[in-house]
């Protein structure tokens, strides 16, 4: 096995490639995480933005219009959840996995019927997220490898992650998410409308949710498959669970998981069976999870234990 | 009794509801919804092959759905179930394959005995690290049911594969008898329902289903009168795991005769839905399994004989369950909660776990439907 040809350069940019759906996934869970909400749903609004993005693309030739459909598409589904969830009491998860289900239905059921096709879409007009070039960069080989091509949304999820740290610690509106996360009754008392912080957390993480459907049907590839998220949108729950709602340390846990899902990918090329290579992420996933909640437990209790 | 109709008319509201969008989509595409509706039924009961198909669709369901309430009823979200499956099948095959020098009877007994105890095993897993660790078991059981199809279908397309284009497990040495040929509808059937009657006796009628319930409804509570949530969470996890093993094992040995890829994708998904509109209600759970049923296999003959897609009842049951979890939709009167009387368990279906006080040491049986939390230990506010 040639260790050089898995570590290499490329592999830095390969790793951010994978994570990047992941991130977007991961945001808008840790928006409603912040929240107190758990979006189990992040899969469903993720696959239903992917799809808008893909057809609209298709049918328009534009892919600024697909990127918007489906943040509204992304916006809808949380919508659904908001109003279950807030309004007529749904129990979060269930109504996130009916979410879920509903995206995988509603998606192959217009596969079917508007489009015509059944499993793939994947058309030549479809127009797919342009990537940046920097010709700049072109001389030094080592940058160019690393920074040369990005796609739009894999430099915009940077400014994403910085963006929603910032409103969530420094801006009065985080300040307020956070408490109504934490301590809802107090909230309250202070004046904050619960119910409308948690309304806006949703349809934001709605709008991410989209864009990150966006980013992976027309930025990380450029076709739409049946059920094409693939449990993303639950390793971006994993991930924000890693990182306790934070972006930034989300983000870093996404890193973990696309540098084993593109570490697999290369393995493969040396023998190791397609399904074993595919199942890594999944397994490091559950892994850094159990590993990172035993240790916030461990720190939680010790916190404790000093107080007493 | 009252709250009995009242969750049985809730359910029958939803249903029409869920079937009224449907007819929307339907309209949407340009074709009649009586008629694709009249060729779904007809689809699912037209003829002994097809009622046939649609017992067999139903036996996988009917375990999944007990499955997932099992571990509702302990407070736990288990999505796993398709995981289970998956194992308890593969598990199944492999006893089924290689263990040729038992005798035929006790060769069954292997097969199921060996799909328990691995399906018990892998859903054993998230239970731990839910209890020990607060790791959420909807992610990590979500993310465990793809482990568990990779496994699966790396050991069919290589060790254990048969040598054909397919990816599929030789064909197992013993079988359960299909009784209604052509369809696949086999003894397997009378299995589960024994199997759902029995989780249901241990539910309501041994010490264990009461502490199961108990820790679902409120954990603080049960650990102060000296149960352990930890415990009765990890038995439920795995009873239902055993479920889902056994539903895996009748589909290996009565329906497809050999491992087939990829064979249970949507068994637990479908068996969660029926859990999940009833509310976990055991009794109700069966008849919502059919009904998911029904519409699979109905969905067939709709797509043939007019030009609806079959994908369109996954819509249905989609909106079906959306529609179903939120509480407040059709709720008529204002129901006064009853605070501390004695509820028989499983005739209440909304319970407010809030309004319930739980004094003394005579407790008043648990209310049956908790919803189940996420974080162990912490009442929903």
């Amino acid at each position: 096995m040639n260790f050089s040809k898995i570590f290499n350069t490329s592999l830095i940019y390969a790793t951010f490639r994978s994570a990047t759906p992941i991130i977007y996934a991961a945001l808008c869970a840790a928006i409603t995480q912040q929240a107190d909400i758990l979006n189990i749903g992040t899969e469903g609004i993720m696959l239903t933005g992917a799809f808008a993005a893909v057809t609209v693309s298709y049918l328009t030739g534009s892919w600024i219009l697909g990127v918007l459909t489906a943040m509204a598409a992304g916006f809808l589904m949380s919508m659904i959840m908001a109003v279950g969830h807030i309004r007529y009491k749904a129990e979060i998860c269930a109504i996130g996995m009916g979410i879920n289900m509903f995206a995988i239905a509603i998606t192959k059921f217009l596969l079917n019927s508007v489009l015509g096709k059944s499993g793939t879409f994947s058309e030549p007009e479809i127009q797919a997220i342009p990537r940046v070039s920097l010709p700049f960069l072109t001389k030094v080989k080592f940058l160019n490898e690393l920074f040369n091509n990005w796609c739009i949304t894999e430099w915009f999820v940077i400014v994403l992650i910085i963006a929603i740290w910032f409103i969530f610690y420094k801006t009065v509106w985080g300040l307020r998410l956070r408490a109504v996360g934490q301590f809802p009754a107090a909230a309250q008392t202070a004046g904050i409308n619960v119910n409308a912080m948690k309304y806006q957390a949703i349809a934001i993480s709605g709008l991410i949710g989209g864009l990150a459907g966006a980013h992976l049907s027309l930025g990380y590839s450029k076709m739409f498959t049946e059920n094409m998220t693939n449990a993303r949108g639950f390793m971006g729950v994993a991930a924000m669970y890693f990182g306790s709602g934070h972006p930034i340390l989300t983000a870093v846990g996404c890193l973990v998981f696309g540098f084993s899902d593109s570490i697999g990918a290369r393995l493969q090329a040396y023998g190791v069976p397609s399904q074993l290579v595919l199942l890594m992420p999944y397994v490091v996933v559950i892994v850094t999870l159990a590993i990172s909640m035993a240790s916030k437990l461990a720190r939680e209790k010790k916190r404790k234990s000093s107080l007493a | 009794m009252k709250a009995t109709m009242q969750s049985l008319i809730k359910i029958l509201l939803t249903m029409i509801f869920a079937l009224l969008i449907g007819a929307i989509f339907i309209l949407i595409i340009g074709e009649n919804p009586l008629e694709a509706y009249v060729a779904l039924v007809r689809g699912a009961f037209n003829g002994k092959l097809k009622i046939g198909t649609t017992l067999a669709s139903f036996t996988p369901l009917l375990l999944t759905s007990c499955a997932f309430a099992v571990a509702a009823k302990a407070g736990a979200f288990n999505v796993g179930v398709e995981g289970e499956v998956f194992l308890g099948g593969i598990t199944a095959a492999y006893i089924g394959i290689n263990w040729t020098f038992l005798p035929k009877p006790i060769l069954l007994v292997a097969c199921f005995a060996g799909a328990i105890i691995v399906a018990a095993l892998w859903a054993w897993i998230p239970a731990v690290l839910k209890v020990y660790y607060r790791v959420s078991e909807v992610c990590v059981t979500i993310l465990m049911n793809s482990v568990a199809l990779y496994i699966t279908s790396y050991l069919v397309s290589g060790p254990m594969s048969a040598g054909v284009a397919n990816a599929q497990s030789l064909p197992v040495t013993v079988n359960l008898t299909q009784f209604m040929k052509p369809s696949s509808v086999n003894t397997g059937l009378f299995v589960a329902i024994a199997v759902v009657v029995l989780v249901t006796l241990v539910l309501y009628k041994t010490t264990i289903g009461y502490k199961i319930r108990s820790v679902g409804t409120n954990p603080n509570f049960s650990e102060y009168v000296g149960i352990s949530p930890k415990k009765s969470l990890i038995q439920a996890m795995m009873l239902s795991g055993a479920l889902g093993g056994i539903a895996g094992c009748i589909e290996v040995l009565g329906v497809h005769g050999y491992f087939l890829n990829n064979f249970a994708t949507g068994l637990g998904s479908n068996g969660m839905l029926a859990s999940l509109i009833v509310k976990n209600n055991m009794v109700f759970a069966p008849f919502m399994a059919f009904f998911l049923a029904m519409l699979k296999s109905g969905a067939m003959g709709m797509q043939q004989s007019t030009g609806v897609p079959k994908s369109l009842v996954d819509t249905i049951t989609a909106v079906f369950i959306i529609v179903a979890t939120m509480e407040l939709l059709f709720k008529f009167g204002n129901k006064k909660p009853r605070r501390g009387g004695g509820t028989p368990p499983g005739k209440t279906a909304n319970a407010d776990i809030e309004t319930q006080t739980r004094t003394g040491v005579n407790l008043p049986s648990a209310k049956t439907t908790g919803t189940p939390t996420h974080n162990e230990g912490e009442v929903t506010t």
